[in-house]
């Protein structure tokens, strides 16, 4: 026993070896490089058309173990309707103001810059394009405002996404575990579709 | 006319509409804005004029992919350099640095992630279901300590595995565990292996990774976590002063695949006592029980040269005759 391998030692040795080999080969076949978590739209509560609830969820940002959540609204511009009054920026319920837009608005860390863009004719602001502009390092993926942002009021261009620079890519994804729709999955990193084209994100 | 005066005409329609049912509804005005959507469509730059540009999307970068292929470069020259310095250089000190700094970037700046005892999950699934995704770099992450294991045992845990690295930090008076209960608990390990893998492959409700979920040391990496799993880590390290790294020996499902691997392994730490010195300092310098009867067991040594330090006769005595 003095570190002498035996026979029967080398042999199975070399059969542990020859197993590793084959397994590691088979796995390595089907391997990818790097994979992401990511958010599907089309399963999420929050942005999924059709679903309307009193509450959006916020398992996201109750859930993720990063402390101010990994998951962020994002606003896809180029899928915003620019309203007047946009029922993500504003609490619609609230009283009016002298204005005559909703005194309150709907983010509860007020992440949510507006403001007019293009040609502003100061006169009628109910006919001017806004834009609205999610600040990241506020928004902790509440999903209030993704939630309202859908169909009958909103376009649906406020979507939650997993930030990629703060996610730190546990292996059991604690939002995963506990999301209602199962909304969250690891994809490889070369199926996540690049920054422009955002039609085709909307459609998967 | 432009279309984009005419649409704009369109809106303001739209609009004198929209302001004239609220005239019309002055009931509903106090509380509740009527709200209607007013356009039907996203506009476009060329909507908006005046030479807006809509601002990109910005999609972060996951870490880079170099990074994570420098991890498994890392954790390969970690475990090189452990065996190195435990079998040639029998330094405990030196085995001690090693430990901290894998310890600091395993366990704090990498925070954990990716560590090859998580990675059997992964494997386990990515070996029976073709659709699950498995980077190269968690295969790597697998195999690469076992292979270690297979020829020079347990370097991973004493020189790399940050879970070993914080234990190890806090041995302060270790117990000797009597022998039979030792193996006894020994065996847990192997049923929490069979558990992790079976609720690995377990179907999407049931579908867990327990080793991850119930990792008791992550939640320091990180700075923050479950509390009660924060317990647990804390209750295991306070149980670590006086039983020497207790997850490692009784419940690491890993260290039961590298225990099993490194029984193979031709080399690994030895104690070779002499003719003149049989003082057994060796074995009570052994904070987990794997020097039995002057002889270092493979499957239980965590390569942390403890009993090199503790030899009265130092680094001479590796050369003893071999007989």
């Amino acid at each position: 026993m003095s570190g002498k391998i035996t026979r029967r030692d080398a042999i199975l040795k070399g059969t542990v070896l020859a197993g590793f080999a084959a397994t590691g080969v088979h796995l390595i076949k089907k391997a990818d490089g790097q994979i992401v978590w990511e958010i599907d739209g089309a399963k999420c509560i929050n942005s999924k058309l059709g679903e309307l609830t009193a509450e959006a969820c916020d398992l996201c940002t109750v859930e993720c173990v990063v402390t101010q959540s990994a998951v962020r609204a994002v606003n896809h511009h180029s899928e915003c309707g620019r309203c007047y009054i946009c029922p993500a920026y504003f609490k619609v319920t609230s009283a009016v103001d002298e204005n005559g837009l909703p005194s309150e608005k709907l983010c509860p860390r007020d992440a949510i810059e507006r403001k007019a863009i293009g040609w502003v004719d100061p006169e009628d602001p109910a006919n001017n394009f806004y834009d609205y502009i999610i600040d990241e390092e506020k928004c902790d993926g509440c999903g209030k405002c993704v939630m309202e942002c859908k169909e009958p009021a909103g376009l649906g261009s406020i979507r939650l996404e997993v930030r990629h620079n703060l996610c730190v890519g546990c292996n059991r994804c604690a939002i995963s575990t506990v999301c209602p729709n199962d909304a969250l999955s690891q994809l490889p990193a070369t199926a996540v579709p690049e920054p422009e084209p955002a039609e085709s994100e909307s459609q998967t | 006319m432009s279309p984009r005066s005419s649409r704009r005409r369109t809106l303001r329609i739209i609009y004198a509409i929209f302001l004239l049912t609220l005239l019309w509804a002055p009931a509903a005005a106090p509380q509740a804005i009527p709200y209607e959507r007013p356009v039907e469509a996203a506009p476009q730059d060329e909507d908006i004029g005046e030479g807006y540009v809509t601002p990109e999307v910005q999609r972060p970068l996951p870490r880079s992919y170099w990074l994570e292929i420098l991890d498994v470069i890392l954790l390969a020259l970690a475990m090189a350099i452990a065996v190195w310095i435990v079998l040639s250089e029998r330094s405990r000190k030196w085995v001690l640095a090693l430990t901290i700094a894998c310890l600091a970037y395993f366990g704090f700046y990498r925070e954990g992630c990716v560590c090859p005892i998580g990675s059997i999950q992964n494997v386990a699934v990515a070996l029976t279901d073709a659709e699950y995704s498995i980077p190269i770099v968690v295969i790597a992450m697998f195999f690469l300590p076992l292979l270690v294991a297979i020829f020079f045992g347990r370097a991973f845990c004493g020189g790399v595995c940050p879970l070993g690295a914080i234990q190890e930090l806090v041995v302060l008076k270790p117990v000797r565990v009597p022998r039979r209960l030792d193996s006894a608990l020994g065996l847990l390990k192997y049923v929490y292996l069979g558990l992790a893998i079976w609720f690995a492959l377990q179907p999407a409700p049931g579908h867990d990774f327990v080793i991850c979920r119930f990792d008791p040391f992550v939640g320091f990496f990180r700075q923050t976590g479950f509390a009660h799993m924060l317990y647990i880590g804390g209750a295991f390290l306070v149980l670590g002063m006086f039983v020497g790294r207790p997850y490692c020996r009784y419940l690491c499902p890993y260290g039961g695949l590298l225990a099993w691997c490194s029984r193979l392994a031709g080399r690994g730490v030895t104690i070779t006592p002499d003719k003149e010195l049989d003082c057994g300092l060796c074995s009570e310098s052994c904070p987990y029980g794997a020097i039995e009867e002057m002889r270092a067991v493979r499957k239980d040594c965590l390569y942390c040269a403890r009993c090199f330090d503790s030899c009265p006769r130092g680094r001479p005595l590796q050369e003893a005759p071999d007989e």
